[in-house]
């Protein structure tokens, strides 16, 4: 039998797991370190687009749309092969959790603003009144509530950084997507390289789609 | 629970699509001579070449035109099976996309630097070489990299789907010199992380390589590993692969290919 599919195909790429292994835990700890930063960030800037600060708001305004309106790539290849005519050589690790986290705060940095929007204004007004400063507010009183309306829209984000990561390809990145296409372009098998590549994407995210719709569905029913 | 059945809907209307495109496939592939035929019913050979590869195949910005070796390649070989040399269609294709494109019948056949190996060989049919070149690296001029002993802890660019990295590892081994490789989807990516300094060393077969020279870089005179490249179509094109192999062997024996390898420079 030939064409893409061929059996032979599949057992070279059985005889080389540890190729798409090794790629695989590499997305894995570039998304951790990513999500890590993308979570640290979404809270502040989310949080500075709340504020009644106005130059804070604007920085968030101009954080959220220069990453939302540029495409990743663009941002990843800066990082890449940008900044080293800069002076500044960041190694390829790296450049993944910078540029993937950065870009991804940027959504997650909306929905929290969106979840502490969602939180009546009477709970502020409420905390205040009881001698708490913002910053205490914010941490005790509205943060907790926003989370669990920020936490759906979060975790399909986590969805999306893992998926993204692998645009690393392009820069030699050594993730899952590179290890693939370097394999399947050296031997051309691939059909099987493909293939196994979406599903191990699949079984990280796929648990995560279905646990924020699990979350979502929480949510309707109580409010 | 609606949602879930939803879900399963999905999936068998994915798999009836999926199905439906499988069984198409060898219905019309089946098979030898057959394909032949329905090449020359369609009276025209649709041939997949490169259009970043100067004197090989390469598309001039100015003109849109796709000229080089490889074409005129492409052009005997329409004449050998179509009668007229004037019967192609090109497809611009890269390592990465060349053994798709023959797989599901988008291209005929490629003539794009593509370099025998055994193990390509159990993909698809590659013909006779039709040309014999060698692997080459090029570097900034203010490295002062001179040959593969000053390679040490240093790192190679080279392209997905290209065999330079295996000769060139094998090369660096004798050498005992300890590189990395990094490999990029395109030459002018290689290009760019060389003159970002992301990579030190930009490798490919020779031949590729001087398209990309420029005031900055050098080309290094060691040649690593023979590259063989052969005119490539799908596996059970058997009847194709066997014309395509007459006309090389023809060429090659009149003295043809020979005179286009001047005309074009090479070498």
């Amino acid at each position: 039998m030939s064409g893409p599919f061929a059996g032979f195909k599949w057992l070279a790429l059985i005889r080389d797991w540890s190729v798409f292994a090794e790629g695989f835990a590499y997305t894995i700890a570039v998304s951790l370190l990513a999500l890590l930063l993308a979570l640290i960030l979404g809270v502040l800037f989310g949080v500075l687009g709340t504020s009644q600060w106005k130059l804070g708001r604007n920085i968030n305004r101009i954080y959220v749309e220069f990453m939302q309106n540029t495409p990743l790539v663009i941002q990843i290849f800066f990082l890449y092969h940008g900044l080293p005519h800069l002076g500044i050589v960041l190694p390829v690790f790296s450049v993944g959790v910078l540029g993937v986290g950065i870009y991804h705060g940027a959504y997650m940095s909306e929905a929290v603003r969106a979840g502490i929007q969602a939180i009546h204004r009477g709970q502020l007004e409420a905390a205040y009144s009881q001698g708490f400063k913002y910053q205490d507010a914010m941490r005790h009183i509205i943060l907790p509530q926003a989370k669990r309306m920020a936490l759906p829209p979060l975790t399909n984000q986590v969805v999306s950084l893992i998926k993204n990561t692998s645009v690393l390809a392009m820069v030699a990145g050594g993730e899952l997507m590179y290890q693939a296409d370097s394999w399947a372009s050296t031997s051309l098998y691939y059909g099987p390289a493909y293939i196994v590549t979406g599903l191990l994407y699949l079984i990280i995210c796929l648990p995560l789609a279905l646990y924020a719709s699990r979350l979502e569905r929480r949510m309707e029913v109580r409010a | 629970m609606k949602r879930f059945s939803m879900l399963i809907l999905g999936m068998f209307i994915t798999a009836a699509l999926l199905t439906g495109c499988g069984s198409d496939k060898p219905s019309q592939s089946s098979g030898g001579t057959s394909d032949l035929n329905a090449i020359k019913d369609r009276g025209v050979l649709k041939v997949g070449v490169k259009v970043d590869v100067p004197k090989f195949g390469f598309k001039d910005p100015q003109t849109g035109q796709i000229d080089g070796l490889e074409i005129d390649i492409a052009r005997a070989i329409a004449k050998k099976i179509l009668g007229d040399p004037n019967k192609i269609e090109l497809q611009a294709v890269t390592a990465k996309t060349r053994g798709p494109l023959l797989d599901n019948g988008e291209v005929d056949l490629d003539i794009a630097t593509f370099t025998i190996t055994e193990e390509r060989k159990q993909s698809y049919n590659f013909s006779e070489p039709y040309f014999t070149d060698g692997v080459a690296m090029m570097v900034k001029k203010t490295s002062g990299i001179q040959s593969i002993n000053d390679l040490n802890g240093k790192k190679i660019g080279v392209a997905q789907s290209a065999t330079s990295r295996k000769s060139l590892q094998e090369a660096a081994d004798k050498a005992g010199v300890r590189v990395q490789f990094l490999e990029f989807g395109t030459y002018p990516e290689i290009k760019t992380a060389l003159d970002a300094g992301r990579v030190d060393v930009f490798s490919v077969d020779g031949s590729i390589l001087a398209g990309y020279l420029d005031d900055s870089t050098v080309i290094l005179n060691d040649r690593f590993a023979q590259q063989q490249y052969g005119v490539v179509s799908k596996k059970d094109n058997t009847a194709l692969a066997n014309a395509i192999n007459e006309a090389i062997t023809e060429m090659k024996n009149n003295g043809e290919l020979d005179k286009l390898i001047q005309k074009w420079g090479i070498k």
